[in-house]
């Protein structure tokens, strides 16, 4: 019999982990969120805004009466709320045992620095190369330190830390726990189509992704939000974009990645509205801008977005550093010519790197390395007490991995009625 | 300044790739402004206007296609095409328009821009000339149909002077010019 | 004067299609007109609309040219009726676009303030049909039926500038399907309802206009139509004329008469062929007229 006290195993803190985390953690139940980053988010923490509020990750209403949207709340509430047990820089190892009482062997990373001492002061970003803030926004609220790089000033920093929270001796540790739930909620991981050749990526700088593009038009990233080519740091005027690289193509991913029609959009929405003297001319198969999200397409072209039907001929990169790119018009029937600043590509999402591993430990259905439902009709059963939510299942967008992480929440609650 | 004619070029096939910064980026501002134009933009190439021509399949440039070149640029194509100057004004594209293009609208504003620049059909300025010298269309040729009917012989109440008048004002002037 | 101020009372726009091509159907309009106590007046001094033509390479000539009209009959106020879908297009739509468009109403009226006249928009121009649709009624004309026309099938062809732009139009199917059926005949669909007659494409391609109306004139014949009937010059031009045009290019032979709207009510209505100008019609109405006599 499960006790409502039985902890739950939640692997990922992306959007979907932490909703799940936070909800449960709420209704009374143990939590112990796994994430192998040093800040939570996943891949929602480098959209800059996300669709379909256009609000910054971090600053999503934090109103329960809004559903499906992401809460402000949760940043404080994965540190604070006792029933989540959040493990940062952690892996799950090997998971044994069955349903009801699973058995958990976690990897747990160093704690080099402790989040409920950092006051993100900045002091040690000062003296030494080997600390670094993710985001201001980050979560947990702390400077993240990569044992990689080692200077002298690391020393200095730990011993001048205002507040103690620095130990560079800090030890990974592995301990074992026993869960009676598993949810996964990996998410997604965006290709990096190094092997689409006829699209160049990593033969020049100025051929990037669009979280490439995402991170350039953060105003908290390098270049503060302005569009600069990453070759040389000159502003960006012509912008082009494609969609379905490695997306809904047998040789890559057979399935439509659903959502880079929409961000891409919104991206060309920032361009054209909130950078001066940007063109985006977008080269597509078919735009799927599914639901609501119809808005973005039909602002886009009142915002003078040129929409070219059709695919990428050529690409040749010119003295001055633009790309000429002849792109074949199946509407027109015509090949049009295009001097382009940057080129980006709206690269497929792919399942996590660790995807494969869970679902073979778990037996669990693949759906194209996504996890699969074992019952169609309730997408988050993956398994005998294991759930997943959010892009772990298949590209989904925010509202929809808090209404997955939701269902996931219900279903246990059920269960321990 | 791009140094793009020092590179080989595309392959040979690909010669005839339409040069976008060639093209008139104000051309779709410019039909945008002009009666019925806003919602150019708002074009999403279904082909729903070509579908619901009655005549696009005898046309080179399609209704579609034309819309396309509009908002690409292509000033010079659209204003010298024989298309516009073919719709029949029979408004099934423009009513079938998922996205409210009005694209009938839209040839009309095309043809006056192409009238501007000299670009017009003879027969059509044949009529234009009927216009500014007759003062309508059509001229009554046989009064005795009229009488048979009891009605008066000449056309009631049709001033012809007055739209020799306004067009003597207008482009109608210009376009036939001297040759009154 | 009692009994006139009951009358509803329209500005006539005739057009000069209509007058000078189909004086049978301006003679048709006014006796029923009459026979339902319309009072249609004659505008006077007012100037040929030139669409769709003008329109094509003039669009303030024909913008001004048409306001001017309307200004005409803001004089007296009535609303103006006309019995040609162009002359209802042109007016119609420049009622719509200076209704809509301040900036362009003051421009036209600057301009029409030379000849002693200014847009108000009082008057509103509508086709002649529809101000029997809706001032008179199907009841009250069906009242005055006494030759039912019982079971004839009538295609009807609305003509482009009729329907559409729906919005600027206003004007609906059922309109003239309505007025078509209060007469006795049967409406008949048929497949190509929609479509051009190809009269505005004659001045630039004459075979493809004829082409246009033989596809018109097939579909109704195969669907079963006895005859025919059109609210426009240009349309019935197409239809009724181009028949001979057909025999002579496709060797085709159509018979299949076309009548104006208002003959057909008139016929109904008990008015004799000669009344309505049925000699007129280029293809012999015999199939109506045999009809009535039976």
């Amino acid at each position: 019999m499960i006790k409502v006290s039985d902890p739950v195993l939640i692997i990922g803190a992306g959007v979907a982990g932490m909703t799940a985390a936070v909800e449960l953690a709420d209704s009374g139940i143990k939590t112990v969120l796994v994430e192998k980053l040093s800040t939570t988010g996943g891949n929602a923490l480098n959209l800059y805004k996300a669709f379909p509020t256009d609000d910054c990750f971090y600053c999503f209403e934090g109103n329960r009466w809004r559903p499906g949207i992401r809460k402000c709340f949760y940043r404080s509430a994965l540190t604070e709320q006792p029933n989540i047990d959040l493990r940062m820089n952690s892996q799950v190892e090997e998971i044994t045992g069955a349903a009801g009482k699973f058995s958990i062997k976690l990897d747990i990373g160093p704690q080099y620095v402790d989040p409920k001492k950092c006051t993100m002061c900045g002091l040690c970003i000062e003296k030494s190369k080997a600390f670094s803030l993710v985001s201001p926004q980050c979560q947990p609220q702390a400077v993240s330190f990569d044992p990689e790089i080692e200077d002298e000033g690391t020393a200095v920093a730990a011993e001048k830390c205002p507040t103690k929270a620095i130990n560079l001796e800090a030890k990974g540790t592995k301990i074992t726990i026993n869960v009676s739930d598993i949810i996964i909620a990996t998410g997604y991981h965006e290709m990096k189509p190094v092997n689409v050749d006829e699209y160049g990526y990593g033969t020049h700088p100025n051929i990037i992704t669009q979280l490439e593009l995402a991170q350039i038009l953060d105003p908290l990233g390098e270049t503060k939000g302005t569009l600069l080519k990453p070759s040389d740091g000159k502003p960006a005027k012509h912008v082009m974009m494609v969609q379905c690289v490695g997306s809904r193509d047998e040789n890559y991913y057979p399935y439509c990645s659903k959502i880079c029609c929409v961000y891409a959009l919104k991206h060309a929405a920032i361009l054209t509205q909130e950078r001066e003297g940007v063109d985006v001319s977008v080269v597509y198969m078919d735009i799927r801008t599914y639901d609501r999200h119809e808005k973005y397409y039909r602002d886009t072209r009142e915002a003078g977005v040129e929409f070219v039907r059709g695919r990428v001929a050529s690409i040749e990169p010119q003295k001055d550093d633009s790309l000429a790119i002849i792109v074949y018009d199946s509407l027109l029937d015509k090949y049009l010519k295009f001097s382009v600043d940057l080129f980006v590509l709206s690269s497929a999402l792919e399942p996590s790197p660790g995807s494969s591993q869970i679902i073979e430990s778990l037996g669990l259905k693949s759906a194209s390395g996504f996890i699969g439902a074992t019952n169609p009709e309730t997408e988050v059963v993956v398994g005998n007490r294991i759930y997943a939510c959010g892009s772990a299942l298949g590209p989904s967008e925010v509202p929809e991995s808090v209404t997955q992480a939701r269902a996931v929440v219900s279903k246990i609650l059920q269960n321990r009625k | 300044m791009t140094e793009t004619d020092e590179t080989t070029g595309p392959p040979v096939t690909l010669i005839d790739a339409i040069d976008m910064s060639k093209l008139d980026p104000k051309f779709r501002e410019k039909i945008k402004s002009m009666p019925n134009g806003e919602a150019l933009a708002a074009c999403f190439a279904c082909s729903t206007c070509t579908a619901a021509c009655p005549t696009a399949n005898m046309w080179k440039f399609k209704p579609h296609q034309l819309i396309r070149m509009i908002l690409l640029g292509m000033r010079e194509e659209v204003l010298s095409s024989n298309e516009i100057w073919l719709c029949l004004t029979c408004y099934e594209c423009q009513e079938r328009c998922p996205q409210k293009v009005r694209v009938t609208d839209i040839f009309f504003d095309c043809k006056n821009l192409a009238a501007e620049e000299g670009n017009i059909p003879a027969n059509v300025l044949a009529l234009a000339k009927e216009l500014l010298t007759k003062g309508q269309l059509y001229t009554v040729t046989a009064d005795w149909e009229r009488e048979d009917m009891g009605l008066e012989p000449e056309v009631p109440g049709l001033s012809v002077e007055a739209i020799k008048r306004i067009l003597k004002d207008t482009r109608t002037k210009k376009l036939v010019g001297g040759e009154e | 004067m009692v009994v006139k101020s009951k009358l509803p009372t329209y500005n006539l726009y005739i057009g000069c299609s209509v007058p000078v091509n189909y004086p049978n159907y301006e003679a048709a309009m006014l006796k029923v007109a009459q026979a339902f106590d319309m009072e249609l007046i004659y505008l006077e001094d007012v100037a040929c609309c030139g669409s769709p033509n003008l329109r094509a390479f003039d669009y303030m000539g024909w913008m001004t040219v048409n306001a001017r009209t309307l200004a005409i009959a803001d004089k007296n106020g009535y609303d103006i009726v006309t019995p040609c879908n162009g002359c209802f297009a042109s007016l119609k739509d420049v009622y719509h676009h200076l209704k809509h468009d301040d900036e362009t109403r003051t421009k036209i009226n600057k301009t029409l303030k030379k000849e002693g006249l200014e847009f108000k928009g009082t008057a509103k121009p509508r086709h002649f049909v529809e101000a029997l649709y809706h001032d008179i009624g199907i009841d009250e004309i069906k009242k005055k039926i006494t030759k039912p026309l019982d079971g004839v099938g009538i295609a009807i062809h609305y003509g482009c500038h009729l329907l559409r732009p729906a919005d600027v139009t206003e004007f609906k199917p059922e309109y003239l399907q309505e007025l078509v059926e209060a007469t006795g005949a049967s409406v008949v669909e048929y497949p190509l309802w929609k479509q051009c007659c190809g009269a505005t494409v004659l001045p630039v391609d004459e075979d493809l206009a004829i082409r246009l109306a033989r596809d018109k004139l097939k579909s109704m014949k195969e669907a079963g139509a006895v005859f025919a009937t059109v609210v426009c010059p240009a349309c019935g031009n197409q239809l009724d004329l181009q028949q001979l045009g057909l025999k002579e290019s496709y060797g085709e032979i159509y018979n299949l008469p076309v009548l104006v709207y208002p003959q057909i009510l008139g016929l109904a209505l008990g008015m004799d062929d000669e009344e309505v100008g049925l000699g007129m019609n280029r293809v012999p109405a015999n199939p109506i007229l045999d009809h009535l006599s039976d």
